[in-house]
Parts: structure tokens; C-alpha cells; sequence
């Protein structure tokens, strides 16, 4: 396994696969951190293994097929197959080199389960995803209540260190994937399933959902963030931070129209505004996306979303709340004001 | 032989992608598509006096609920009013608690669709909020729709959704005829 | 306050043995007062028959025949010194004149008597009456109606109540349902000043009934299932003026704790615990309302109330001990900043609301005499606790519980039983008690003469589904779907006699209904107290036997008082009209469960009251129709 690790690291399977991680992020055949690392291992192994064999039949095979008789007679009678001593051998070195290559690669299987099933460590940090049509509620969680929050879609973690999953679902069932570092875990209505993850390089890993979940399953994505554990503890601090108010008339009108009409499903964490429906938008400008990964965060992309959902999303849980033109200005205004 | 199982076979198979099309989740959000006004027309509730006997009130009472009876609108009436927290005046079982009991065919404020619409998005005197600003036209109606299924409320006639009920309702309690609304 | 106990000069002994003497039979008519200090070398002797050594200061000692305030004195006793009326003739108690106010909701009030007038709140639209004792059928003086928002009615959780009326320097004091306090001239009826205290359109209501002392009035908000800010305040009597305002969660300056907060237990220590004790942010919402009784101690000065469940009421959203929501607090009656707290139910998963009355008294506990306050919890525990430093000296249940394991007394947390912790989407069947709890606002009476106290308790459990909730101002911020029913016995009331000091149950009546009056404990020996089918009784103090039993028109939430009339002939007053939360669903479908009403009894010995005459006979002539003062010649 050292030699396939290396392999791995060295950029060679990911030369081999073809295209970077930026370019395609969804790809699971170069992972980031223990928790995918063995299944990727295992699974160019597993592929090297089967070529091999693939290779070795397909000799055997064409050396049968075109194998030339010698001719040699013996004794008068001519035999129309000749009877070749030693073909036991064969056999034996076929099932022997099988048995022990099968052997080798279950207890490869086994061992690859047992390092995904645990994290190398106890993880200090927990995050509560509470998966729903068609979004992730993030709920990160502190042994000091004070510092326990709540987010949405954008999920951040210290790089080199274990985070613990806890999986639930509002409505159907659902998949937590985030193909760069791990394995998919199903996320169940009724019961609470747990997974972890480790990145071992910071960067952005893109997650999704991995069961059909209804309309907008293909627009159910999420953005795994590794920071180093100085950026990830400023990222807290931010989300802990309460807006401060503005003095803008724009702002606050924006402010007001968000009370009345968006504050019964979002929250503001610092304001009345702590509706649970939906995200929470206490600092939607430091996400990179909306709508779970289906929009860039830019001005004009939050205009559309807020003033037509249905048309981006549809069937979204969002109704269109036909804002008028200056109310949706306001508001955009406002929501813009959360860094 | 084998040429005849080619056509059975794709005729299976495109039965079997028809049945896959009933989305799995259960979008439970979703409008029915066909036979809905727009959005714009969901919102033309005439907001005059329901109670008075003006054309407008006519036309009030005459105004059905767009989503009719249909299930998926209940549905989504039914999970709106457990999260706007109608469920916490009216209890979840909807019979009420700190607000009045939505099952039975009293209605202070008249039973008819449109009149428990405006109930919803006015507010009302003795507490009930406003929902006109938070909630759109079509999440309104789906609330009135799953409140019309709990089989207190009247139809757009006059006459009780619930006939077993009407019984034990005095006549003058019950929403005014049409008769008598639709003098000019 | 006496100092009559101190004898310590040798030389002065006659004199003062002579002066104890004229004041002990000054005092012939009243209870004793609480000695000073636990120096003091002689306390007044406690009556041999007190069965738990307490003793109580009836600060601030108004007349004995009247009812200045819903609680009596500063110490929420509830004790009237009146015995005319006692075990030997209670049985003969009739109705003497009843008053209808007119309104429907739930009468959780008690009159109060000052002089010859008799003054009355009703529940929503919170009318003030003055009732002229002295006329025939104690007529109307006057009718003052403030004419409150009935927005406030789809506001307020448990029926549109009010728990009653404060009176001092010539005006009557209460909370309007809408969140004003008002004050009115008791001789003319008209209104002297009206405060707005918070905003109903965020869900907030008041139903408390004030506490005066001195100059200062204290009051404070309902609405922990509203996701409110909870607060208590001091206004000045005269204007109507704010003085101070402590809120319940928030940061130390805004919980009003200073330098002078000195908490008994561990988990109350620490700097803006209001804040840090809750997820980021959720203190604004956090509830904690102040909905219940409050007591005064003369002494120190100290003010004793609690607060509610914090919001909303399904805890997983709240992870932490969520301070100052179901918190005793004491507090400087004259700058509002906290003397210490007491969280009697940290991280209430279950509305265990803290705001039960806290009965102030001096109670021998192993040996040594402690200042105390005795307070029946809605968690079930009742407890008795230091009230100069919050330690918990007694914590036994009263009522049937199996949301606790059991008391820890060196943490001074109950024990948490896991299997009762609600979580989301999860029924948990027979979860006792409910979330009104073994015994909710209904307050009880305590004895100097038997040293007992005297609740109405509950007999209920309840079946819970948590649901989490986002808060939508306005709206509640609850989550808790429940079916309440009785607990082990069938019943759903009790009428006990407790022994603070031992912790233990005296005797109990049961009853099939809830029993959510206040209780009246006389001297006389007789306790009063109501069920909520109706029922009015009498009880004898010492041993539970009921001596006397009265049905009303509708059931009894309020809290009976006792008075002496201007004929000198004491009357108990109680009002009926069934509401609050005593109208649950079980309730209703029993057979025997009232309709409303609005109606306040007055009961007198065979009925007889100013100018008129029972037909049993009495002492003096009955040929003339009587004079309207007639005084009967009761003794």
C-alpha cells in the first residue's frame, strides 16, 4: 500500500485520470484526506489488480489460441490431441496465485473499511447538517453553548484535523458526498447518521446530493471548505459576529422589508429576523454561493433569486414573493451590508 | 423470435420510464401546473368589506379556492401550518387552544375561502397576525385549503363542506345564501 | 418591626418583663412577628402545636380586617388573623351576597378590602370595581374601564387573565392585559396615570398582579411562549415613573448583576451568563417572562420572584443552561441589581416555569432557626431555601414526578432523567409532571399557629412530541404538541398541608378535578380553598377533614381572601369563573367540568351580612326590617 500511496501523492494517478481537481471537483478518483484516501488507494489497486489479471487471461488465452502442436509421434498410434503431461501445474499456479491475490485484496477491503469507519483521531469538532428539499442546514456545534451557530450550504473545517458528521433529514432521504474526501452517507429521515471527513490541503471541495430526492435533487449541492486552523477560527469568530446596524435609510428600509417578508422562514442572527424554514443569511456574503451551490454570490444573481426563485430553482420551498422594485433593491441592498 | 422480443422489449421499457416520472421525493411544494390563475390573478381577493352586502363582498363570497380539493396543496397547507406556528394559537390538531378551533363550522370572522383568506393575510382583532406581508397569495390558499379539508368551512354556495355539521349551526350563523348576497 | 425580645439587662428586667407583658396582650389579636436575627435570646414562644417551628413577619401588619393586598403581607402568607369564623362553626358559612361582573374569562384575582370599600379586577376587558360594603348587597361605588387591545387576547397563552390588584397612598395599581399599568383613584374611579410597559404586537401580555412597597411598584411581563424578552420593573407609585428594569437574559447590566451578585451554586457564577448560557444570539428570544407572584423581606430589603421557561420550549434548539429562565432571583428592592439567583430547573426541557410564590418565613432547620423561603415548584420538587444566601435547605417532591431521578444536594440540581429529555419528531409517553407542572401559579397559604403551608397541587402527567420552531414575532415560539391526563391515582387535583422543614406531605385530599385556586388559611384553623368543577370548601388546618363545602356557579381559579365587614362580622370572598389553563381537554370531557362565569361570593355565617338577616335565628330582634348599618352584635 506504501507503494500505491505513493503512487497517489505523486501525482501520477491524477495525471493518469487526466484533468485537475479544479476542473473537475466532483471526481472521486483523487481524494484529500483519510477519510477518502484508502477507497482511492484500494480502488486504483483494485483497477491495477484486475488489468493485470485481464492481461495475464488475455496471454494465456491468445498463447492457447495460437500455441503451435510439435507434431511429435510416439509409439505408431497419432493422437489428435496430444496428451501433455504437467497440466496439473497449471492449475494449481492458476488457483494458487488466485486464491492468494483474492485473499490479499479482501484483507486489503477489510482494512480499507476499518480506516474509513473511524477518524485517526477524535474529532473536536462536530457539525450538524440537517439536510432538506433542496438545501443544507449546517449546525456547528461547541461544549461552550455561547459559540454554537447555525448556517447553511457552506460547510468550513480546519484542514488536518477529523470533523464529525451528524446526518438528519426533514423530509426524504437524502446523500451527503463530498467525492474529493470521502465516501457517500445517507442521510435518513428518523434516524441520525454519522460520518466524518478530513482535508488535508486547504482548498474548496465540492459536495452534492447522491439519492434522487425530488425536483431539484441536481441543484442539492454543498461547498466543503478547508482553511488552516487560524483562517477557520476567524471564519467562527465572523459567523458569531453580530451585523452591526447601519445608519443607510436604504439599509434599514431594506431592513424592514426583510422583517416583513422574509423573516418568518430566514434568520439574522442580532435581529428578530430567526425564522427557521429556511438558510440562514446572518453572513450570506461570505458564501460563495446561493441556493445551494446553484449560483455565483454576485449582486445581480441574489437580485434573481430573491425576485423569481421559481424560474432559477423550480419547485424550490422559496415562493415568489413578487417584491416590488425598490423593495427588492432595498433588500438586496441590506443583504448585502451581511459580510 | 428474437425480432419480436425487441419491440416488446422497448415498449416495457418505456412503461417502466412513464411510471419512473412521478418524481420520488414527493415535491410537495410544487402547484399543480394546469388550471391555476397566475400569480397575479391569486392575489385579486377583493380586500373590501367581506361582510357587507357591496358587489365586492359578492364577489368574495363567489371566489373559490384555486386549488380546489386538490392533495398536494392540502398537504402543503398542512406542513405551513405546523411551521408559520399556527399549530402553537390553534393546537396541532387544529381544534385551538389560545386561538379559536378551526374544525368546527363557527366562523367569527365568516367561512367561506375568500373570508378565511382575508382572515390570514389581514390579521384579525383579537390577535391573529398578519400574514399578507410574509406569505404570497399561493401559500395563502394552500393554508385555506388544508383548513377547507378539516371540514368546517363552507363552499363557495353557502352551503357547509361538512353537511353532518350544519345540523347543529343555527341557519343565521351559517354563511348568507347567495340570494341574499347577490342583490345589486 | 419588634425588638421586644431583647431582655439582657439584669436591672432593667422588671420593667421590661412588665412591658412584655402589655405587648403580649397588645398582641392577643395578631400572630407574632419573626424575631430579629437568629441572636435574638427570645423569640416568642411558638405554639407547642406548630409542627414545624415557622414563623412569619406579617410585615407591613395591616388591619386585621382587611386585605390590602392579593397576598396579605409582604411575605405572601396569605394568613388572615380573623377567627371568627373557625372549625367549631364553618359548617354554618352560607352565602351572604354575590356580585356578577359581567365578564367570561378566567377569574384568577382576589378582591381586596381596604376600609369599608371592596375593589375588584375582572379579566379581560380589565374592569375595575369599588363595591361600598357598608350598603345592602355592598353596591357600586364606581366602574373604571380602561378599555385595553384586544389584540392582546390571541396573545396570551393561558386564557386573558389578570391575578389581581395592588393598592397603596389612595390608588389601585394593576397590569392591563395589553402591557400598561394603570393606576386609578380609589375614591372617584378615574384613571391617575397609564404606562406602556412593552408591546403587545411582539406577543407580549401582562397578567401579574403587583407588588407595592413604599413608593415603589413592581410588576413584570408574561409571554415565555412567545419568544418575549422577560423583565421586572419598579415604577413610582405616585407617577408612574420607571425606576429600574432588569431583564431576565442579556448581559449583566442589562440582568441589572453587579459587584453585590453573589450566587450559591457553581453554575450560576460567571460573567454575562445571560448570554454566554445560550447559542449565539438566541438570549434575544429567550422568554423567561415574569408572570408570577412576588414577596418582600423588610428586613433586607430584598425582593423574591421567579422567571419562566426559556424559549422557545423545545430545548434542543437552545443547548446550555439557558440563564435567567426558570430562575429564583432576589433582588434590592431599591436599585433592582441581584443579590443571588437560583435556576431550579437549569436548561428546562419541559416548561418548568420558576414563577411559583416564594412564602417567606424563619424555620428551624437541624437545630438552627434559617430565614427561608418556601416555593412549590412547577418541577415538582418543593423547596425551602436560604433566602439571605439561595442555598437549598429542603428539596423533596410534593407531587408525582419522573422527569428527576432525585435531588442532588451538593451540586443543588435535580437529576435529569435521560429517558424523559425530549428530542424532535419523538413521542415520549407519561412524562410527569406536565409542562403546567405539579403545581402551577396558584398560590399557596401558610399557618403560624399549625407552621404549615397549604397548596392546591396537580395529579397530571402528559404525552410530548417536541417539534422544532423558528420564531415569528407575533406568533408562538413553542413546539411542544402534548395530551395531558392524570397521573397514578385518576385524579387530576390534591389539596395538601406541607411541613417545610421536614419536606413531607401532612395530609392530602384528593380530588377528581384540578385544583387550581389560591388557598386562605385563617385563624380560625379552617383553610379555603376551590376545584375547578365549582366546588368551594373548608377545611380543618390540623387534619384535612373537610368541614364544609359549597358548590359555585362555575369552577374556582381565584384566590380567596378574608375581611372583617363594617358590621365587624368576618366574611370570606371568593370568586368563580372557570379559565386559564385549568380548561384542558381532559378537564372538558369529564362530566361535572363548569361552564364560564364571572361571579364573586362572599360567605358569612348563616349568611348574614350588612342589613340583612338570615332566617336562622340570631341574637337580636328580627320583628323590624333591619337598619342599613345594622351592626348584628357578633362578638
Amino acid at each position: 500500500m506504501n507503494v500505491r500511496g505513493a503512487l497517489a501523492s505523486s501525482g501520477v494517478l491524477s495525471a493518469l485520470s487526466g484533468w485537475s481537481h479544479a476542473e473537475t471537483p466532483m471526481s472521486y478518483l483523487h481524494t484529500y484526506g483519510p477519510a477518502g484516501d484508502p477507497i482511492t488507494q484500494l480502488g486504483w489497486g483494485l483497477g491495477i489488480v484486475s488489468i493485470a489479471v485481464i492481461v495475464v487471461i488475455a496471454v494465456l488465452l491468445l498463447g492457447g489460441l495460437f500455441h503451435r502442436r510439435s507434431g511429435r509421434v510416439s509409439g505408431g498410434s497419432e493422437l489428435a490431441v496430444p496428451r501433455e503431461g504437467g497440466g496439473m501445474a497449471w492449475l494449481y499456479a492458476g488457483v494458487g496465485i488466485s486464491t492468494v491475490v483474492l485473499i490479499a485484496c479482501m484483507g486489503w477491503t477489510l482494512a480499507t473499511s476499518a480506516a474509513i469507519s473511524r477518524p485517526p483521531t477524535t474529532p473536536a469538532l462536530t457539525v450538524q447538517v440537517t439536510a432538506s428539499q433542496w438545501w443544507w442546514s449546517l449546525r456547528y456545534t461547541s461544549p461552550d453553548a455561547s459559540r454554537t451557530f447555525i448556517t447553511a450550504n457552506e460547510i468550513h473545517i480546519p484542514v488536518g484535523q477529523p470533523v464529525r458528521f451528524e446526518l438528519a433529514s426533514l423530509d426524504v432521504i437524502h446523500s451527503f458526498w463530498v467525492p474529493a474526501l470521502g465516501g457517500k452517507m445517507d442521510v435518513i429521515p428518523g434516524q441520525t447518521n454519522v460520518t466524518w471527513l478530513q482535508a488535508d490541503k486547504p482548498g474548496v471541495y465540492r459536495g452534492q446530493c447522491a439519492v434522487f430526492c425530488g425536483a431539484e435533487h441536481a441543484r442539492m449541492a454543498l461547498e466543503v471548505i478547508a482553511d488552516t486552523p487560524r483562517e477557520f477560527r476567524a471564519w467562527q469568530d465572523d459567523q458569531l459576529r453580530e451585523p452591526t446596524p447601519s445608519a443607510s435609510t436604504t439599509v434599514l428600509q431594506g431592513q424592514r422589508v426583510f422583517q416583513a417578508r422574509c423573516a418568518a422562514c430566514h434568520s439574522i442572527r442580532g435581529s428578530d429576523a430567526a425564522g427557521i424554514l429556511g438558510p440562514d443569511l446572518s453572513h450570506l456574503m461570505s458564501r460563495r454561493t446561493l441556493a445551494a451551490g446553484v449560483l455565483a454570490n454576485t449582486p445581480g444573481n441574489l437580485a434573481g433569486w430573491i425576485a423569481d426563485p421559481q424560474a432559477l430553482k423550480p419547485g424550490a420551498q422559496m415562493p415568489d414573493h413578487l417584491v416590488s422594485g425598490p423593495d427588492l433593491a432595498a433588500v438586496v441592498g441590506y443583504l448585502n451590508t451581511l459580510q | 423470435m428474437p425480432m419480436r422480443i425487441v419491440p416488446a422489449g422497448l415498449m416495457t421499457m418505456s412503461l417502466m420510464l412513464c411510471a419512473c416520472s412521478h418524481s420520488e421525493g414527493g415535491s410537495a411544494s410544487g402547484p399543480p401546473t394546469t388550471g391555476l390563475p397566475s400569480a397575479g390573478e391569486m392575489s385579486a381577493v377583493p380586500m373590501g368589506h367581506v361582510a357587507g352586502l357591496t358587489d365586492s363582498a359578492a364577489l368574495a363570497r363567489s371566489m373559490p379556492n384555486p386549488y380546489g380539493d386538490d392533495a398536494q396543496a392540502v398537504a402543503a397547507g398542512k406542513a405551513l401550518y405546523v411551521k408559520m406556528n399556527c399549530a402553537g394559537c390553534h393546537a396541532y390538531d387544529a381544534k385551538g387552544n389560545m386561538g379559536p378551533d378551526l374544525t368546527d363550522s363557527y366562523w367569527r370572522y365568516g367561512g367561506l375561502p375568500a373570508q378565511i383568506y382575508r382572515s390570514i393575510h389581514d390579521g384579525r382583532a383579537q390577535g391573529m397576525p398578519a400574514w399578507g406581508a410574509a406569505l404570497p397569495p399561493r401559500e395563502i390558499w394552500k393554508l385555506v385549503a388544508y383548513i377547507e379539508s378539516l371540514g368546517g368551512a363552507y363552499s363557495v354556495d353557502g352551503t357547509p363542506r361538512n353537511p353532518q355539521r350544519a345540523e347543529l349551526v343555527a341557519p343565521e350563523v351559517q354563511a348568507p345564501s347567495p340570494a341574499a348576497a347577490s342583490s345589486p | 418591626m419588634r425588638n421586644f425580645a431583647r431582655m439582657q439587662s439584669p436591672r432593667k428586667s422588671g420593667l421590661s418583663l412588665a412591658g412584655a407583658l402589655l405587648l403580649g396582650l397588645l398582641e392577643c389579636g395578631h400572630p407574632s412577628q419573626a424575631a430579629d436575627g437568629p441572636a435574638a435570646a427570645a423569640t416568642p414562644p411558638v405554639p407547642a402545636n406548630n409542627l414545624s417551628g415557622a414563623t412569619i413577619n406579617f410585615a407591613p401588619n395591616d388591619p386585621a380586617g382587611e386585605w390590602r393586598s392579593q397576598a396579605r403581607d409582604y411575605a405572601n402568607s396569605r394568613y388572615s388573623p380573623l377567627d371568627q369564623i373557625n372549625s367549631g362553626n364553618v359548617a354554618q358559612l352560607r352565602v351572604a351576597w354575590t356580585f356578577s361582573d359581567g365578564t367570561l374569562h378566567g377569574h384568577e384575582a382576589a378582591p381586596l378590602v381596604i376600609g369599608d370599600t371592596m375593589y375588584l379586577v375582572t379579566p379581560f376587558p380589565d374592569m375595575a370595581y369599588a363595591l361600598d360594603l357598608t350598603k345592602p348587597g355592598a353596591s357600586i361605588k364606581w366602574t373604571f374601564k380602561p378599555n385595553p387591545s384586544p389584540l392582546a387576547i390571541g396573545k396570551a397563552c393561558c386564557d386573558a387573565v389578570t391575578r389581581g390588584i395592588a393598592y397603596a397612598d389612595g390608588k389601585l395599581i394593576y397590569n392591563l392585559l395589553d402591557d400598561h399599568t394603570v393606576a386609578v383613584d380609589t375614591k372617584t374611579g378615574k384613571e391617575v396615570w397609564r404606562i406602556k410597559m412593552d408591546n403587545v404586537e411582539t406577543g407580549a401580555t401582562m397578567t401579574m398582579a403587583p407588588l407595592i412597597v413604599g413608593n415603589k411598584v413592581f410588576v413584570g411581563n408574561s409571554g415565555g411562549e412567545m419568544g418575549v424578552q422577560g423583565w421586572i420593573a419598579a415604577l413610582d407609585v405616585g407617577t408612574g415613573k420607571e425606576l429600574w428594569r432588569a431583564y431576565s437574559t442579556g448581559s449583566d447590566k442589562r440582568v441589572l448583576i453587579g459587584a453585590d451578585f453573589k450566587p450559591f451554586y457553581r453554575w450560576m457564577k460567571g460573567e454575562d451568563l445571560g448570554v454566554s448560557s445560550w447559542p449565539a444570539g438566541m438570549w434575544k428570544h429567550g422568554g423567561a417572562s415574569v408572570w408570577g407572584w412576588i414577596s418582600y423581606d423588610p428586613q433586607t430589603n430584598l425582593i423574591f420572584y421567579g422567571t419562566s421557561n426559556p424559549s422557545p420550549r423545545v430545548p434542543v434548539q437552545r443547548p446550555g443552561y439557558n440563564l435567567w429562565a426558570s430562575t429564583i432571583f432576589a433582588r434590592d428592592a431599591d436599585t433592582g441589581m441581584a443579590r443571588w439567583a437560583y435556576q431550579t430547573t437549569p436548561h428546562d426541557e419541559w416548561d418548568y416555569d420558576a414563577v411559583n410564590e416564594d412564602i417567606l418565613m424563619d424555620l428551624p432547620i437541624k437545630g438552627r432557626v434559617r430565614k427561608v423561603l418556601v416555593h412549590f415548584d412547577r418541577n415538582a420538587y418543593a423547596y425551602t431555601i436560604d433566602r439571605t444566601t439561595g442555598e437549598v435547605l429542603v428539596a423533596a417532591p410534593f407531587a408525582y414526578l419522573n422527569w428527576s431521578t432525585g435531588f442532588d444536594m451538593t451540586t443543588g440540581r435535580p437529576i435529569v432523567n435521560k429517558d424523559k429529555e425530549p428530542k424532535p419528531g419523538v413521542k415520549i409517553d407519561n412524562l410527569c409532571p406536565p409542562d403546567i407542572g405539579g403545581k402551577d401559579w396558584q398560590p399557596a397559604a401558610a399557618s403560624p399557629r399549625s407552621g404549615l403551608v397549604y397548596a392546591g397541587i396537580f395529579n397530571l402527567c402528559m404525552d410530548l412530541t417536541d417539534h422544532e420552531v423558528g420564531y415569528i414575532a407575533s406568533t408562538p415560539y413553542d413546539g411542544m404538541e402534548m395530551q395531558r391526563q392524570a397521573a397514578p391515582g385518576g385524579n387530576l387535583g390534591e389539596f395538601m398541608a406541607w411541613n417545610p422543614a421536614t419536606g413531607k406531605k401532612m395530609w392530602a385530599i384528593k380530588e377528581r378535578f384540578m385544583t387550581m385556586s389560591g388557598a386562605l388559611a385563617t385563624a380560625g384553623d379552617v383553610v379555603f380553598y376551590g376545584t375547578a368543577d365549582g366546588w368551594f370548601r373548608a377545611v380543618d388546618a390540623r387534619s384535612g377533614k373537610i368541614l364544609w363545602s359549597q358548590k359555585l356557579g362555575s369552577g374556582v381559579i381565584g384566590q380567596p381572601i378574608s375581611y372583617l365587614g363594617p358590621d365587624h362580622r368576618q366574611y370570606i370572598a371568593i370568586y368563580s369563573g372557570i379559565g386559564g389553563v385549568a380548561t384542558m381537554r381532559v378537564d372538558k370531557s369529564m362530566s361535572g367540568f363548569p361552564a364560564p362565569g364571572g361571579t364573586l361570593y362572599v360567605f358569612s355565617i348563616h349568611g348574614d351580612s350588612v342589613g340583612a338577616q338570615s332566617a336562622e335565628p340570631a341574637a337580636v330582634d328580627d320583628a323590624a326590617a333591619p337598619p342599613a348599618n345594622a351592626n348584628q352584635g357578633k362578638p
